[in-house]
């Protein structure tokens, strides 16, 4: 690297790093730098010039949008004010009728029409005169059997079927209260109807983790590209001879692109939160920020065990072929894993960003950087044994 | 280019033994660690019955001797904490704990009434838990519930007037589609745990019951207490996509490395001096990565219950996957610049198989995904052979023309230089031209690409109100298709392949617009499937002649006008291409507008 004098002036190394083998002379004695950043540096560079970094950001952006797209589709969906325009056209007939109708009519996005028969109900419903049916049959029991006509579509239909069990539980309610003389269970009163849709969490449980996992994944992945590429072209052979250590080219690599994930889930954070998404809302800023730094930290924990298992693995395998299959199997494995596990990192990462982290999530956080720290070091021993420098 | 079965075998055979040779025990160890942990987990979650991602994301202050701490320390996404906690998001104020009842408080942001509803729903479930304990259930639950997915456009709905079986909740007979004139038994069955009798229909969404934990993904048990219905999970689609497209992407991977492999330090340097054609070596590569597809296409497809159409609906997305990874590895300076193009075509393809299903309330609209071809077999639905064409038609023609375009790269002086992707793509597109005429083939070979494209914007912005769908939708077709006609002509000049001067610009754009017209009439196919009774549908093809009936003079009129737009738009675009990338770019963004301006024309006036 060439312009490395001037580059890395901002950033000062580590005070601590050791000079992994004595007696070599690391290209960051003269520059009085560490030889690592170089290393990453290089890797960045070449990130840089392929394009792959935009490329990378990108799909993340086209995932997070598609994402969103179906949260704000299901959102609407739900949200009784959004569909307000839209009411769903309720096909009534059968024994206890007016009943049915008046549950059917006191719920919200639902109109009833009584039909005198149910086969008159069925065919308006054929008919595409209403949304949906309900036919009711009483049994022998002093039950109610309804049959429920909704439309095979895909959207439409969850909206009907939605609203349809909200008419149904009322009527239940309705007909159990008529019963209740011989009921002697105690019920618990409901609470209040909530104003916003069930999918809330969606944004936080389901996008939020694949927002951070994602540039950990590929992390991962890169490092693994990286290193094949490397031994594969026989550049790794070239850069042995540079005055730096095999544990300085692999360190310096695993710097590159574990340090890259966290930034990336930094920008996929404010966008969200430009966006009305508040990450760790909290009334106290402080708790807001520890919110946001765990967040962080998880994501750079899992980057730093991720890149470490690739880097072993790019180094064990014979071609980036058989690498890159056992990455992608073993990493699926070890998400899922930890997935099952008590501390589900998907979940932490939920909690943090809801707002709602408990001392075991700051804990489970602490725990993975730590898991990522003990990677790395076992990845450096590792590198230490396969190089002769 | 010939092909011969034999050599072909021959490198197929190679491929596999240096894939499974180069494999040492170490590796294949880990791999099959892996494989194991990963399979485990999958079981492991199954067992468990998935994994909460949203486990006590909500605090809910309730003391502990109030009846509503119990549904709330049952429930999976609230978490009890004490009272006067400070930011709890729900607060229960139970003064007197043998009373029913309390009073509820809620933080007055988003994520309190979120919780408001979590907290509500698990109220329902509790007090439900306690009803089923009753002695009289026929008073616990009064209503029963058989919900019967009908679509209707294709049959009536037969409702006996008689009073229902005596049976009870759980026999759910008498919903069998029996009426009137009632086609196949598809959509109507209730497929849930007690109506086994049903003979395989569909269940909730209509999609198959695969049982066990996936099932509760599509709609769970439609029979029932109405507290039991769920409503269909609207991402059905989803699932089946990711069900067989994910393994996509192990083949993909390997395969882009090998292709890759070949490249590094000119080492398929060998494989093209030996006396085998460019093509053998490609078909013999690609055969054992091919074969790897299909089978695990069956299996899944076994899996989930389809039959040989799931199989043939599948299999051409796996052909788009491998020749896309294929120009991909052609195209890629380094195994990072590959690996994002994996990620890409997967991304873009599973976009494209999933989105149109979303939006699944109209038919043509969902027939663009060939999953949908695999939901109607999992129903048991039949599949005209045009409906087959037009969902796996765009993909069998993109994975040809990709394939055709890599093996033109597929030669020394391009497999080991080092250029930007987009000057491989130029290159690849200019090994092809060697007469102004092949620019005509070059533009007709892109339909697939522009019907794919156009038919991706017609799955996304058909979820837009129709007006403004159709003039966006009406901008990406300009977009593509100028694009889609320039691209070849633009390499051409760039590579030096013709004259830049406008006599040579002129007579190219001509013959580029009337390449892409005659193939543009085959996109015509559309009008099997219906989608011209759409007004977006006719908005994207009208030009192919989607939207005919009129008279014979005008129809003449409206056949030759595209053509003369076609060519004019081209010569346009060509004028520029002759002076660069800049000028380029001008010339087409006049070209794009007046397509555009054209389009619009057309459809108000046709409108």
């Amino acid at each position: 690297m060439d312009s490395d004098r001037e580059g890395a002036s901002g950033e000062s190394p580590p005070e601590d790093a050791p000079n992994p083998i004595p007696g070599t002379v690391a290209a960051g004695d003269r520059a009085n730098r560490d030889p690592r950043w170089t290393i990453a540096k290089r890797e960045l560079a070449s990130l840089r010039s392929e394009k792959t970094i935009l490329l990378a950001l990108l799909i993340q952006l086209f995932v997070a949008a598609f994402s969103s797209f179906l949260v704000v589709g299901l959102v609407s969906l739900y949200d009784p004010g959004a569909a307000a325009g839209y009411s769903v056209e309720t096909a009534v007939a059968g024994d206890d009728a007016g009943d049915l109708a008046a549950a059917v009519g006191g719920t919200d996005g639902m109109d009833a029409r009584r039909y005198p028969t149910r086969g008159a109900a069925a065919d308006a419903f054929s008919e595409g005169r209403v949304d949906a049916a309900m036919l009711s049959t009483a049994t022998e029991r002093g039950t109610l059997e309804v049959r429920v006509l909704v439309p095979d579509g895909n959207v439409g239909t969850t909206l009907v079927v939605v609203r349809a069990r909200e008419a149904l539980r009322a009527f239940e309610r309705l007909e159990r209260d008529q019963r209740s003389a011989s009921l002697t269970a105690e019920t618990l009163e409901l609470p209040p109807r909530a104003g916003s849709s069930p999918y809330f969490g969606f944004t936080y449980t389901v996008l939020v983790p694949l927002l951070l996992f994602l540039p950990v994944f590929i992390a991962g992945s890169v490092t693994v590209d990286s290193l094949t590429e490397e031994l594969e072209r026989g550049t790794l052979e070239l850069l042995r001879v540079a005055p730096v250590t095999m544990t300085d080219i692999v360190e310096g690599k695993l710097l590159a692109a574990a340090g890259l994930a966290p930034i990336q889930a930094a920008l996929w954070l404010a966008l969200l939160s430009a966006n009305g998404t508040a990450i760790a809302p909290s009334p106290s800023a402080l708790a807001t920020v520890a919110g946001v730094l765990g967040l962080l930290g998880l994501t750079a924990g899992l980057a730093a065990l991720v890149t470490a298992l690739g880097a072993a693995l790019a180094l064990t395998a014979p071609d980036r072929r058989a690498a890159q299959t056992v990455y992608s199997l073993g990493v699926l494995g070890l998400f899922g894993a930890a997935a099952l596990s008590p501390a589900n990192p998907a979940n932490v990462a939920a909690k943090l960003a809801v707002g709602s982290p408990d001392a075991a999530s700051y804990l489970a956080v602490a725990a993975v950087v730590v898991a990522g720290g003990v990677a790395v070091a076992v990845a450096r021993v590792g590198v230490a044994r396969y190089g002769p420098a | 280019m010939s092909v011969s079965p034999r050599k072909l075998l021959r490198v197929a055979r190679w491929e596999v033994s240096r894939a499974t040779g180069s494999l040492d025990r170490k590796t294949a160890v880990l791999g099959a660690v892996a494989l194991l942990l990963t399979l485990g987990v999958a079981a492991g979650g199954v067992l468990a019955g998935g994994v909460a991602l949203d486990e006590d994301i909500y605090a809910v202050a309730v003391g502990p001797d109030s009846p509503y701490h119990e549904p709330v320390s049952d429930s999976t996404p609230l978490e009890a904490v004490p009272e006067g906690t400070p930011n709890a998001d729900v607060y229960v104020d139970d003064r007197d704990p043998s009373d029913r009842e309390a009073t509820v408080s809620v933080a007055d942001t988003r994520k309190g009434q979120a919780a408001l509803g979590a907290f509500r729903s698990a109220v329902e479930r509790h007090n439900n838990r306690l009803l089923l304990a009753e002695e009289n259930q026929s008073a616990a639950f009064p209503v029963g519930v058989t919900l019967s997915y009908v679509e209707r456009a294709s049959q009536r709905v037969g409702a006996s007037d008689g009073t229902a079986g005596a049976a009870g909740a759980d026999s759910s007979g008498d919903d069998g589609t029996g009426g009137a004139g009632g086609g196949g038994g598809a959509g109507d069955g209730s497929a849930g745990a007690g109506a086994a009798g049903d003979g395989g229909s569909g269940s909730g969404l209509g999609v198959p019951d695969l049982g066990g934990a996936a099932g509760s993904l599509f709609g769970g048990q439609p029979t029932g207490s109405p507290a039991e219905i769920s409503p269909p999970f609207p991402f059905s689609s989803l699932v089946l996509a990711f069900a067989f497209l994910v393994p996509m992407n192990f083949v993909i991977q390997a395969y882009g490395s090998t292709i890759l492999n070949e490249r590094i330090n000119r080492r398929g340097e060998l494989l093209l001096v030996a006396p085998l054609s460019r093509t053998d070596i490609v078909a013999g590569k690609t055969l054992p990565y091919a074969g790897v597809a299909l089978a695990a296409t069956t299996l899944i497809a076994v899996a989930v219950g389809g039959g040989p159409l799931s199989v043939a609906a599948v299999f051409p997305i796996a052909l788009v996957f491998l020749a896309a990874t294929f120009v991909g590895a052609m195209f890629a300076r380094s195994f990072k610049e590959l690996t994002f193009v994996t990620v890409t075509v997967s991304v873009a393809l599973t976009t494209y198989a999933f989105v149109p299903a979303i939006f699944a309330t109209v038919t043509p609209v969902a027939l663009i995904s060939p999953l949908t071809l695999v939901v109607r077999d999992l129903q048991g639905e039949a599949v005209s052979i045009a409906e087959y064409l037009f969902s796996t038609g765009p993909f069998y023609l993109v994975a040809g023309t990709l394939f055709a375009m890599g093996v033109g790269v597929y030669r020394e002086e391009d497999m080991f230089t080092q250029r930007s992707v987009p000057l491989k793509f130029l290159d690849a597109l200019a090994v092809h031209l060697h007469r102004p005429r092949d620019v005509a083939l070059l533009s007709a070979l892109s339909i697939p690409f522009v019907f794919v494209a156009e038919l991706l914007g017609i799955a996304v912005l058909f979820a837009l109100p129709e007006g403004a769908a159709i003039v966006a939708l009406l901008v990406v077709v300009a977009v593509v298709e100028e694009l889609a006609k320039g691209v070849a002509i633009f390499a051409g000049f760039h590579q030096s392949r013709f004259e830049r001067d406008l006599p040579t610009a002129l007579k190219l754009g001509a013959l580029s617009g009337a390449g892409f017209f005659v193939a543009e009439k085959a996109t015509a196919v559309v009008q099997v499937v219906g989608l011209g009774s759409l007004p977006l549908g006719r908005a994207a093809f009208g030009t192919s002649g989607v939207g005919g009936g009129l008279g014979p003079l005008a129809g003449l009129g409206l056949l030759a006008l595209p053509l003369v737009l076609h060519v004019v738009t081209a010569a346009i675009g060509a004028v520029g291409a002759t002076r660069g990338r800049r000028a380029w770019a001008g010339t087409l963004f006049v070209a794009m507008a007046i397509h555009f301006a054209y389009d619009l024309t057309v459809v108000s006036t046709l409108g």
